[in-house]
């Protein structure tokens, strides 16, 4: 009886051990994969914005394995609202991608974890150097403190207002070019409760396509003033916010104030809503629910200092991991994917502006009115850039965690424009100090 | 004979000694592995500075993180009074309501055993399912408020009717639990009482005062206070349906962790907010254990 006893007790020792080993020691995989016993290397890609796009990478990665048939690239969809979240979690575990999808919103993140491998010495000798449109380099590198370039842009995008084409024309109503005009024209596109002239991202992301909004109004050049404090509470700035905010539920649905973009967009698609700003990243949802020839994009309006200002927006592209055991193989699925013929397929179904300067030249940019405005918008020498802090890796989470609830107090009528975005600057504010002190020694 | 007992009965104690600790000692080390540590780092944390956005500023931080949460951070007192105000009107309906069902369906009709397997579904639902649920049903443009005259209403995105919203979402999910577990305590309750109350002239309030009460008194007092602790820290129904919003009106002090440390990414104050978290869960159970004399022998 004893023996058995023991011999239990032992097993069930044995076992439990086993299963807490088991549990706690799943650190295998990741960070490449490792060949394929037929001498093939695995590479493990991060779509930075899985979904949508997923099928445009899987068409991609056929061309890519076709052409290097000695590189596997295992495909992993992250969705948008979650990617700085799993590589942050992927960093602290090391078990990071080898080359993933990275934008300049996060890239100062990502940097600072010393996670990503800079890109300068590779494309130099690389069949893409001088392809890469200069404007686009020079937004990465300025978004990290050592100005090295920690990914390769892919795509460029602007900020735009989608509108459906019948309801404008029914409403008498021509794409507005200025503030004024577009207020005017929210107007006449509304019918409550069957149809909104306007609808407002009041929940996540609210706040950057605000600060598009209020810079294009207000025509502030700069996101910081020669003493680095904060432009983001110049009046005008608020004055639009203020305007905004009195939209809400009268030309717009009630529902705007918890607004995501997969809302907002259900929202548009619905054909209640007659405009909508976002950036020309959504145009596959809108050509889905209305077809190609129904809607049309323009740029957002002008201000009273007649000048148009857009607000910079993050540059999307990739990056190559520092703990990826197989680099050169990250590398050349880099090159292949901002080549001119791919950069320009990607662009093409994405609906987005190429950063591959030879792919901006393809035909099918013409024929797309709004994307050739916005190319041109880009391009022309008269539009004032507004670039944000990106460098700030405490941007994202200030213009997201700490004031997204801030604004939807404003549309409820909680708080005032100005000082919402007084408490806004002042953590910019705040935050730019402290990262010029810790880097300045 | 006897000898042989006694000697082998000397020897027993060596050999028995590290058999009770080999017994427990894999629930031992799961508790370690799984508990202690995630709990000893929490703790560890809450006196850091931690905050993955200023690499440069972390450091031991000793009590900062809980003066900041005392005395400068107005959030952590609303989201603790929401927290309070939540928990105390989830659990009283979920009671009241839960009670009632039990009594229903413990008497005894004619399709008793679907109505019982009816009242119990929802629980066996899964939270986000719940919620996409009741998405749907509070969509405006197409959910129920097309037939209460507010066509548009955004329930969810409304200060006055979000908190309404939540809580007949999680009653809809929470009193099937109350009525499971005191339905059980009903059906242990011998039928002489109520014969012999019913023979000394006790109507149906006094037989249900005095005899079903007192009886389910352990049964109320275990599911309530696991009832709290599970709606204090109800993540999953508030996260989904409205993300702590809008503007903040429906943060609970979890969300407001699950803020600060996973998007804001300072897990030194989000630590700190665990903590105390767990410390006030601590204390209620354990002034609520006491009040309540939890399993003392009561008679009558």
């Amino acid at each position: 009886m004893r023996r058995i006893t023991k011999v239990c007790s032992a097993a069930v020792a044995a076992l439990a051990l086993c299963v807490t080993a088991a549990a706690c020691g799943s650190d295998s995989g990741g960070g490449g994969g490792g060949g394929e016993g037929s001498g093939a290397t695995t590479i493990t890609f991060w779509d930075n914005n899985g979904g949508v796009r997923t099928p445009i990478y899987q068409e991609l990665i056929k061309r890519f394995e076709a052409a290097n048939p000695t590189i596997k690239v295992e495909y992993v969809g992250i969705p948008i609202a979650s990617v700085q979240q799993k590589y942050d979690t992927a960093i602290a575990g090391g078990e990071t991608p080898d080359v993933g999808g990275v934008t300049t919103s996060y890239l100062a993140n990502l940097t600072g974890q010393q996670a990503l491998e800079p890109a300068d010495a590779w494309l130099a000798g690389s069949a893409v150097n001088g392809k890469v449109l200069d404007s686009m380099l020079a937004s990465v590198k300025q978004a990290t403190p050592d100005g090295k370039l920690y990914m390769v842009p892919a795509t460029s995008n602007l900020d735009v207002v989608w509108y459906q084409k019948d309801k404008l024309a029914e409403a008498g109503v021509e794409a507005p070019e200025t503030w004024d005009e577009f207020f005017t024209a929210v107007g006449k596109l509304t019918k409550t409760p069957d149809q909104y002239g306007w609808t407002i991202r009041g929940g996540a992301g609210s706040i950057f396509q605000l600060l598009a909004e209020a810079y294009a109004y207000s025509g502030v050049t700069e996101f910081f003033d020669a003493s680095g404090k904060s432009t983001v509470n110049d009046p005008a700035n608020a004055e639009l916010v203020g305007k905004i905010a009195a939209l809400y539920k009268k030309a717009t649905p009630e529902a705007d104030v918890t607004n995501d973009f997969p809302k907002m967009v259900a929202q548009f698609t619905s054909g209640k809503v007659a405009m909508m700003h976002h950036n020309l990243g959504s145009y596959n949802d809108h050509v889905k629910a209305f077809g190609a020839e129904k809607i049309d994009a323009y740029p957002l309006p002008v201000g009273a200092s007649g000048k148009r200002t857009i607000v910079a927006n993050p540059v999307d592209g990739f990056g190559v991991f520092k703990n990826s055991e197989h680099k050169e193989a990250a590398w050349k699925f880099v090159e292949f994917l901002v080549s001119k013929e791919n950069n320009s397929y990607w662009n093409q179904q994405t609906g987005q502006i190429p950063a591959n300067k030879d792919a901006q030249q393809d035909a099918w940019i013409d024929e797309r009115p709004y994307l050739k405005s916005a190319v041109e918008v880009l391009a022309d020498p008269a539009t004032v850039v507004v670039s944000p802090p990106y460098h700030l890796p405490q941007f994202s989470s200030i213009t997201k965690a700490d004031t997204e609830p801030l604004f939807q107090k404003v549309l409820l009528g909680q708080m005032k424009p100005q000082e919402f975005l007084d408490t806004m600057g002042q953590m910019l504010t705040e935050a730019q100090a402290e990262w010029k002190k810790s880097h300045s020694n | 004979m006897t000898l042989a007992r006694t000697a082998s009965a000397e020897r027993r104690p060596l050999a028995l000694r590290w058999a009770p600790y080999l017994l427990i000692s894999p629930t031992v080390v799961l508790i370690a592995v799984f508990l202690v540590y995630p709990i000893g780092s929490v703790l560890y944390y809450s006196l850091q500075h931690y905050n993955l956005t200023r690499p440069w500023a972390n450091g031991f931080a000793g009590l900062d993180n809980f003066r900041e949460m005392l005395f400068e951070d107005p959030l952590f007192w609303s989201s603790l009074g929401f927290t309070a105000q939540w928990v105390l009107v989830e659990i009283v309906l979920q009671l009241v309501l839960g009670l009632a069902l039990a009594l229903i369906v413990n008497e005894s009709f004619i399709g008793r055993g679907l109505a019982r397997s009816l009242v119990f579904s929802p629980w066996a639902v899964s939270g986000v399912l719940t919620t996409s649920i009741w998405i749907l049903l509070y969509n405006p443009t197409t959910g129920i408020v097309r037939y209460l005259g507010a066509p548009e209403a955004a329930v969810l995105g409304n200060p006055d009717t979000v908190f309404g919203a939540l809580v007949i979402t999680e009653l809809w999910r929470g009193v099937p639990f109350f009525a499971i577990l005191l339905l059980a305590g009903l059906a242990g309750i011998p039928g002489e009482l109520y014969e012999a109350a019913a023979v000394d002239g006790a109507g149906r309030v006094r037989r249900f005062l005095h005899v079903t009460l007192p009886h389910l008194r352990d049964a109320i007092v275990l599911a309530t206070l696991l009832r709290s602790v599970w709606e204090f820290n109800n993540v999953d129904l508030i996260y989904t349906l409205t993300g702590g919003g809008p503007a903040q009106a429906t943060t609970t002090l979890p969300l407001y962790v699950a803020q600060r440390a996973i998007d804001s990414k300072d897990f030194g104050y989000g630590s700190a907010l665990t903590t105390a978290g767990f410390l006030i869960l601590l204390f209620c159970s354990l002034l609520y254990l006491r009040l309540s004399r939890f399993g003392a022998d009561h008679k009558g």
